[in-house]
């Protein structure tokens, strides 16, 4: 088997010595050729390379990053949840009762829930955006945020009606 | 005396594993190499490292939900891996897509497949040991992805083809830099091809290494690159044409055998390097005769299928991609196959191997342009 292999390499022709100089010569002539084109780059060419910690990139205004959900708009229609693909949307509510004051969405619509739950996992989301449109208040939203790193998977829950959680939206949402 | 000579000049094949985390392999592929010295004598690639049951998944999800996950198939090339599997839904469901969305899609798909092949020729270079082009391919890979980036709002899996149109509008401001970055571009890949394609070492390195001969092509049936590589001019954007792509004009470039063989990998590599120019040939006429109007058409909200089935193919930068689509009149998809060109294109190394260098196999690997993601989806 070992010796087909090797009388295969037999395309592997000697060659005159013609050729062989003419090879050193063409060698080093496209090689010149494309140093010229380095050359060029290094000092014709302005860096492109954002130098992360210290410059930060301010990311397009529709960027689909970290998801934020404006509570006090929810209306609990459990859509965002349905169209999700990973099923990383947790939601809980309750009926609204009738004694409470009547609650009114940004947009007009009553709030006849309650929410109790509302828990984004972040380790398990896709960041397709399929969930901010199929929400009818637009208070579920992608964010421009992307530093979020976190020590453990745990932490990747939010939980958007952890009052801490909330503070975000001074931060996150313009208007 | 004779006999204890032969005996002890004896020879074993040694058996090497190249990969999973190899650099050269692009993605998790496990080659196994068996080597004579430093001669491949076979070469077996083993997959599944990347996995993701993704047929199976969209079994589950409804036919807006799968859209992501065919992003995740070929990362590199996501816009044209949407394109097919929204195409078949949208044929069975008998959508109407107006012109500017299809005008944004054929624009996107093919800023796509300049990013993609410049992803080819800066890794190839890498995987040749010329390491400048691959930060040079980047620089303009940066722009296409930025104006993608502004369009869908991610990078790399954008899930931005919909259902009947686009998700976005594209801009004045867009479509300006657009028309611009055709220009710079096609200077640039002049410029490329005289740093990388016509460089002495890289043409020794590639000629006549790694042949896919016609019949070998057609016997595995590769697609894409490869197979007009191999010197066969067949595009299924022209010989079986979807979406707007008969308006058109382009060639098909195909491999000559000018350095070498024919089929090898420097013609795999330039017909690469001729399709960019095609792609910003129709990118311009498509910047020329893109109309005003709506970019999404009218689809249900809730999204069901007739009964019945598609086989629904596009030509992607790797090659053709076919989605196989039972409906069962559900909201879900019944079965869902996808057909991936790389998968074919990786069957064909055993093929391919014995007798290269270990060097040259992964030139060869290099050259067929895998992206594990669309292997093993």
């Amino acid at each position: 088997m070992s010796n087909d292999i090797l009388n295969d390499l037999a395309y592997r022709k000697p060659i005159t010595l013609r050729v062989y100089f003419k090879n050193i010569y063409d060698a080093i002539r496209t090689t010149l050729k494309g140093m010229s084109i380095t050359i060029k780059y290094v000092y014709g060419v302005k860096p492109v390379t954002l130098e992360y910690p210290e410059v930060r990139e301010e990311l397009p205004a529709n960027s689909r990053s970290r998801l934020f959900n404006d509570v006090e708009n929810c209306i609990s229609c459990m859509q965002c949840s349905a169209a999700c693909p990973v099923d990383c949307i947790y939601i809980s509510a309750v009926r609204r009762e009738k004694e409470a004051p009547a609650l009114k969405t940004k947009n007009g619509q009553a709030i006849r829930l309650d929410l109790t739950q509302y828990t984004i996992d972040t380790a398990l989301c896709c960041y397709c955006g399929l969930c901010t449109t199929v929400c009818p208040t637009e208070c579920l939203t992608h964010t421009q945020d992307y530093e979020f790193s976190q020590y453990t998977l745990d932490n990747m829950k939010y939980d958007y009606l952890d009052p801490q959680v909330r503070t975000w939206r001074n931060r996150l949402i313009k208007n | 005396m004779h006999s204890l000579n032969e005996e002890k000049l004896k020879t074993e094949l040694l058996t090497v594993n190249m990969g999973p985390q190899h650099p050269a392999t692009h993605g998790v592929l496990r080659v196994e190499i068996k080597t004579d010295g430093e001669i491949v004598a076979q070469a077996i690639p083993h997959l599944g490292y990347l996995h993701r049951c993704m047929e199976k998944h969209s079994e589950n999800l409804d036919y807006r939900g799968v859209i992501p996950f065919c992003d995740r198939m070929d990362y590199l090339a996501s816009m044209s891996m949407e394109l097919g599997y929204v195409l078949a839904v949208e044929k069975m469901l008998g959508t109407e897509v107006p012109r500017r969305a299809q005008y944004i899609r054929t624009l996107v798909c093919e800023l796509q497949r300049i990013a993609s092949h410049l992803m080819f020729f800066g890794t190839y270079a890498i995987d040749l040991g010329a390491f400048s082009p691959f930060l040079y391919a980047f620089q303009d890979r940066e722009i296409i992805l930025r104006i993608f980036e502004e369009l869908s709002g991610v990078r790399l899996l954008y899930n931005y083809i919909w259902i009947g149109g686009v998700w976005n509008d594209i801009n004045d401001d867009q479509l300006k830099r657009i028309k611009e970055f055709c220009i710079t571009m096609s200077e640039s890949l002049k410029k490329y091809h005289s740093l990388v394609g016509e460089n002495k070492i890289f043409i020794e390195r590639t000629r006549s290494i790694g042949v896919i001969t016609k019949d070998l092509a057609f016997e595995y049936g590769a697609t894409g690159p490869l197979l007009r590589g191999a010197g066969v001019k067949w595009d299924l954007r022209k010989d079986r044409t979807y979406s707007i792509y008969n308006e058109f004009d382009f060639d098909i470039p195909v491999g000559s055998g000018e350095k070498g063989t024919l089929g090898d990998c420097w013609d795999r590599y330039y017909v690469r390097m001729q399709e960019m120019h095609e792609s910003i040939k129709i990118i311009q006429q498509c910047l020329d005769g893109i109309e005003e109007g709506a970019i999404i058409g009218k689809v249900p909200k809730n999204i069901k299928l007739p009964k019945g089935e598609i086989y629904q193919r596009t030509e992607c930068p790797r090659g053709e991609l076919g989605y196989h689509l039972i409906s069962d009149g559900n909201k879900k998809p019944y079965r869902l196959k996808v057909k991936s060109s790389c998968f074919t294109h990786v069957s064909m190394l055993p093929d391919i191997a014995p007798g290269l260098m270990i060097a040259d196999l992964v030139a060869s690997i290099g050259s067929v342009d895998i992206v594990l993601g669309e292997v093993d989806r």
